[in-house]
């Protein structure tokens, strides 16, 4: 036989053999989960802000709802939700206010180091029927300020947080009712 | 791409997140065979009933198994190759590394001249009829030759080439997952191959060279007439 034709014939098993190396990939296939639930630890380590926005909890934000969200500097902003933007960690909110009858709106990244509370002032009283509210920039829709809202929330929360009101639930947010969730299990 | 946020600023950072997938060196250029010094590393893995036999013969001769990818890593000298067969983790980056960044750019098909070279089109109304993103003029009548001059910019294949970013910081190493992640944003689309080498315009990292075995071949000095 010449040499090409043994060459041909010769089969190398050996060389199909070698084993392959561990590999990370297989093993955790999906880094940017991982990633975000690692970084989530050192950004909310209680956890408590991913549970307030869970989508298995029933009294998480909605769109439609008043929220009020107060900055590391002090500073409050309050508005109408128009959109609840989940990325994992760059997960946002969408609120809309009217100061001093100029619309303004303002995204907040919910697990900013600025952002040191989020509460619910008020709830809707109908769920809204889509995720996205852009409809309330028009006139026809646009709820106005809420500075009203958000006055009878901080009296509120003052009378019971001094305890005059002998509510012993620090969150004081009432339940969602069940009546604004019609609907959800429908989904 | 996700973000990383700074608990004591609050300054939030666009990152980038890759992760190592069985990286192995499989084998050396050198500039005696080869004309240069170059480390050559594969990436995955790949069946080998799906790999020729040259390249079989390749990868066993260098006693590693078939890879997914193949690139090659060029260094100064002989004291910048790696063992073969070596692994090469996430734990080679340090935290606060600059690194270059090459990656296939994400293919923009044929684009038009707006996208590709910027050019400004026509106006959105007073009376242009179908021209709005056109290129226009492609050139002088007579004067200027009497032909489109080579090298024209005009409509075409945009994207799919070679894109080096340099500088690129890394934020966080996790060697158990394979996972790097670099600040900002680097070419290529999500899933893509990247290439991290050490930034040529930055201080080389404090870390111990990792060498192989092969001792340096000193050249016999040749007489010059």
């Amino acid at each position: 036989m010449n040499h090409w034709a043994q060459l041909r014939n010769c089969s190398r098993e050996e060389d199909k053999n070698i084993p392959p190396t561990p590999s990370a990939r297989n093993k955790f296939p999906t880094p940017l989960i991982d990633w975000t639930a690692q970084h989530l630890k050192d950004i909310d380590p209680t956890g408590s802000r991913t549970r307030l926005f869970a989508k298995d909890n029933k009294d998480a934000p909605q769109p439609g709802d008043i929220l009020l969200v107060t900055f590391k500097t002090g500073d409050p902003f309050s508005g109408v939700c128009l959109s609840i933007r989940r990325r994992g960690v760059d997960t946002g909110i969408l609120l809309r206010n009217r100061l001093m009858m100029t619309g303004v709106e303002m995204w907040v990244k919910i697990y900013s180091p600025n952002v040191t509370a989020i509460e619910v002032v008020k709830r809707a009283e109908k769920r809204a029927r889509r995720a996205r509210l852009y409809y309330m920039r028009k006139p026809k829709h646009d709820r106005g300020s809420v500075e009203g809202e958000v006055e009878e929330y901080l009296k509120r929360r003052r009378l019971i947080r001094s305890g005059a009101l002998g509510i012993k639930d620090p969150t004081m947010s009432t339940k969602r009712p069940e009546s604004s969730r019609s609907g959800v299990k429908a989904r | 791409m996700s973000a990383v946020y700074n608990t004591e600023t609050g300054c939030r950072q666009a990152c980038t997140i890759v992760q190592m997938d069985r990286v192995q060196v499989v084998a050396h250029k050198t500039r005696q065979r080869n004309g240069y010094y170059a480390v050559q590393v594969g990436s995955g893995w790949k069946h080998p009933s799906n790999v020729t036999r040259s390249e079989l013969g390749h990868y066993a001769g260098h006693g590693v198994s078939p890879k997914r990818h193949l690139v090659e890593f060029k260094v100064r000298d002989e004291r910048g190759l790696l063992g073969i067969g070596q692994m090469i983790g996430a734990g080679w980056f340090q935290e606060g590394q600059y690194i270059d960044v090459r990656a296939n750019s994400r293919g923009m098909g044929f684009a038009g001249g707006m996208k590709r070279h910027g050019f400004k089109g026509q106006g959105a109304s007073h009376g242009v009829s179908l021209t709005h993103r056109s290129m226009g003029s492609s050139g002088q009548s007579q004067g200027g030759g009497s032909r489109v001059l080579p090298g024209k910019k005009m409509p075409g294949r945009m994207g799919g080439h070679q894109v080096t970013t340099q500088n690129v910081k890394v934020v966080k190493v996790d060697e158990e997952k394979g996972i790097v992640v670099l600040n900002g944003c680097i070419p290529g689309p999500d899933g893509c191959l990247v290439k991290l080498s050490d930034a040529i315009k930055k201080p080389w990292p404090e870390i111990p060279m990792v060498t192989s075995d092969a001792q340096a071949v000193a050249e016999p000095l040749k007489e010059t007439t």
